[in-house]
């Protein structure tokens, strides 16, 4: 998916006046806040709960390389196969020329975020071979060319006639109707035959486990393990992030994942592979390929702070939570990854040139890291990326504000350092910022700062200061 | 050669980084199920799987398991069913039932090749019916270890699953099945999996049915 970060602003403008996602926002983020809270009131201690998951994130991030090597080694041993992509071009390139290998003419694919940052699906259909998403809202959102609204319910805002026009058009759909339930049947019958017919199968990896070589995947459809029953190969795409060390850190990820996601227990399936089918089964993949792509994670990796980005485990909590994806929804953020974790994400694997407005268009309010499973502190990596923004970070690159407002700011570092040089200020910049003040307040100033003012009021500046006041006070006593 | 190097250069990359230290893992409360009787874990079960659409019943014997399977038989008008070949269902005797009843009893050994066995469970198959080696009480599920008896599409494909699991399968949490299933590691499933209800979606306009790819029911007898 070619990246639209840039764009910000006007997405937001144009989503803020989509009344279809607006609708949605009213009503989808609070629900499933609720839903999440009520799943997590099943653990005896929630906090304890989450820092436990926190804390394997931390673990696994902090014993990255060893727990890969072991993860391969083992994942060898059931007789997997392991490839290694440095970036998306070779993670494509290979699968592809799996599929090509194999003559398929088609691949069914399970939600999988990482081969959404990679372009897989456009290099696919380039060369002739369909990839069919098979998550109903993954369908929907391929079929009408949509970005993903929601890293969980990608197409969730996807008015029913849409559907309904898409599925006549593309899927099958013999009589109009505009039932969800019907819709969804239709889209049944139409992927079944995929299912049924379906040579090779894609996936995305939600966890890899180091200590079994085991890989799991978490669902509620049913596709995913479709995809891997049903085909005779089986291509696995991992970021090199997903690696956890052990089953157990495995299974208490996934109660936290399910909750945090969805407010389920538990998805309606967890299937956890390790190697291909054995011989006498007469289901499940011949050969199980594993491909583990970086694509701009180990430069992330060498930054201890940046880092702990690594953690997410795209539980989506965030997005439902924060205020800001609550007001424009998933289209504005312009890429795969959206909400706050797309906020701390998408600047790292993008650059933080191409994603200014990411990491500004927040709060700072930390609603987003009060729910975080892996222990993520966004807000202050938003001020970390500005940091390394406006000073254009030799690393992570960045650009430098006008030259207009980097004299400011260093005039005004100067000044505030001064209290005589702070109080003189005051005194005369009052009756010139007091002159645009109506009824108490400042809405719009005019000159160098209007833009400032444009989304932002200050209460007019008091007839005196603390200082004055105090001054006051002591001389009236 | 193109190969190696990729991983060399990305573990390379990793190991070169600044090191992060790891601290202990801090306490973790153990689970409600984990104190509970075995009535208690049947009842936990029962509800978190009827929480997620599930249908549990509870029966005394094989013998009584199958009274059960005809009622559902005859309530879903069951006509051609494919089975798994696993111990509990080899218990239960299904093809002297399915002449009985006259319903086609299909088993993956039925058939000469991977295809027409698939041809069979996604286009003919009612049902479903399998044993299941663990019923975990923490959240209603099925856990399944994919094998020659236990094939996958089984419980996937027809559009009802109906599991058969024997109650000392019950257990408390998912420790307990995985510590069993994956203490051999040279002995692992191909595939295990976690089953926790029917099939589902709420991808359109938030509207949450069953049924989505998967079985729109999941019928369990839980025998003991």
């Amino acid at each position: 998916m070619e990246p639209r970060t840039e764009k910000f602003k006007e997405l937001v403008a144009r989503e803020l006046h989509n009344p279809l996602s607006q609708k949605f926002l009213k009503v989808m983020p609070p629900i499933q806040n609720m839903k999440r809270s009520i799943g997590l009131s099943t653990f005896p201690d929630i906090e304890a709960a989450q820092a436990y998951g926190a804390a394997i994130r931390q673990e696994a991030i902090a014993r990255l390389p060893e727990l890969l090597e072991h993860f391969e080694k083992n994942a060898l041993a059931n007789g997997a196969q392991v490839f290694w992509a440095r970036d998306a071009q070779e993670a494509n390139e290979y699968i592809l020329k799996l599929a090509k290998e194999r003559g398929v003419k088609y691949v069914t694919k399970g939600k999988s975020m990482v081969t959404e940052e990679t372009g897989l699906n456009e290099v696919l259909s380039q060369n002739g071979i369909e990839p069919w998403e098979t998550d109903l809202g993954e369908f929907i959102a391929q079929q009408l060319n949509l970005p993903p609204f929601h890293i969980v319910g990608p197409a969730i805002n996807v008015p029913v006639e849409e559907v309904r026009d898409i599925f006549m058009a593309k899927a099958n759909l013999k009589e109009p109707t505009l039932d969800p339930v019907e819709l969804g049947y239709a889209a049944r019958l139409f992927l079944r035959d995929k299912f049924h017919h379906v040579q090779m199968g894609i996936t995305g990896v939600n966890m890899a486990v180091a200590e079994t070589g085991t890989i799991i995947n978490v669902e509620n459809e049913g596709n995913i393990r479709y995809t891997k029953a049903s085909p005779r190969t089986q291509v696995s795409v991992m970021s090199i992030e997903k690696v956890v060390p052990t089953m157990k850190d495995a299974l208490h990820l996934i109660r936290l994942l399910c909750r945090n996601c969805t407010g389920q227990k538990l998805s309606a399936y967890v299937s956890m592979d390790s190697g291909p089918k054995k011989k006498d089964e007469i289901d499940g993949p011949e050969e199980l390929f594993i491909v583990i792509v970086d694509n701009g994670r180990t430069k992330i990796y060498q930054d201890l702070k940046a880092r702990q980005v690594l953690r997410c485990i795209r539980c989506a909590a965030c997005l439902n939570i924060c205020p800001v994806y609550g007001q424009i929804g998933g289209y504005a953020y312009g890429w795969a990854y959206s909400g706050p974790m797309g906020q701390v994400l998408n600047p790292l694997l993008l650059g933080l040139e191409k994603t200014q407005d990411l990491y500004r268009a927040t709060t700072l309010c930390a609603a987003c890291k009060s729910v975080c499973p892996a222990g993520i502190d966004h807000p202050s990596l938003f001020l970390y990326y500005r940091h390394k923004d406006v000073t254009v970070d030799p690393y992570f690159g960045g650009k430098a504000r006008p030259a207009q407002e980097i004299r400011f700011f260093k005039a005004w570092a100067w000044a505030i350092k001064r209290p005589w040089l702070w109080n003189l200020g005051i005194k005369m910049a009052r009756p010139f910022i007091n002159k645009n003040a109506r009824e108490g307040i400042i809405r719009q100033i005019k000159g160098s700062f209007a833009d400032w003012f444009r989304q932002r009021d200050l209460p007019a500046m008091a007839e005196n200061t603390f200082h004055e006041r105090w001054k006051n006070l002591k001389k009236e006593a | 050669m193109e190969q190696s190097s990729a991983r060399e250069e990305i573990l390379q990359k990793l190991k070169q980084a600044p090191a992060e230290p790891v601290g202990p893992r801090p306490v973790l409360p153990p689970l409600a199920e984990l104190s509970m009787t075995q009535e208690e874990l049947v009842k936990r079960f029962t509800e978190r799987l009827v929480e997620e659409t599930g249908v549990v019943y509870r029966v005394k014997s094989y013998e009584e398991a199958i009274e059960k399977l005809t009622e559902i038989a005859q309530a879903e008008n069951l006509k051609k069913v494919m089975v798994s070949t696993d111990e509990v269902i080899g218990q239960l005797n299904l093809p002297a039932w399915g002449t009985k009843q006259g319903i086609k009893i299909m088993t993956p050994l039925d058939f000469v090749d991977r295809d027409s066995y698939k041809d069979a469970v996604f286009l003919e198959a009612d049902a479903g019916i399998t044993g299941a080696d663990f019923a975990v009480a923490e959240s209603g599920t099925l856990g399944i270890r994919h094998r020659k008896d236990q094939a996958r599409l089984i419980s996937l494909a027809p559009i009802l699953h109906i599991a058969v699991v024997p109650i000392e399968r019950l257990v408390p949490t998912y420790e307990k099945a995985i510590d069993q299933v994956f203490a051999n590691k040279n002995s692992l499933p191909s595939q295990f999996v976690f089953i926790t209800g029917p099939s589902m979606t709420g991808d359109i306009q938030g509207v949450l049915f069953k049924g989505m790819h998967g079985p729109r029911k999941l019928m369990v007898i839980l025998i003991g």
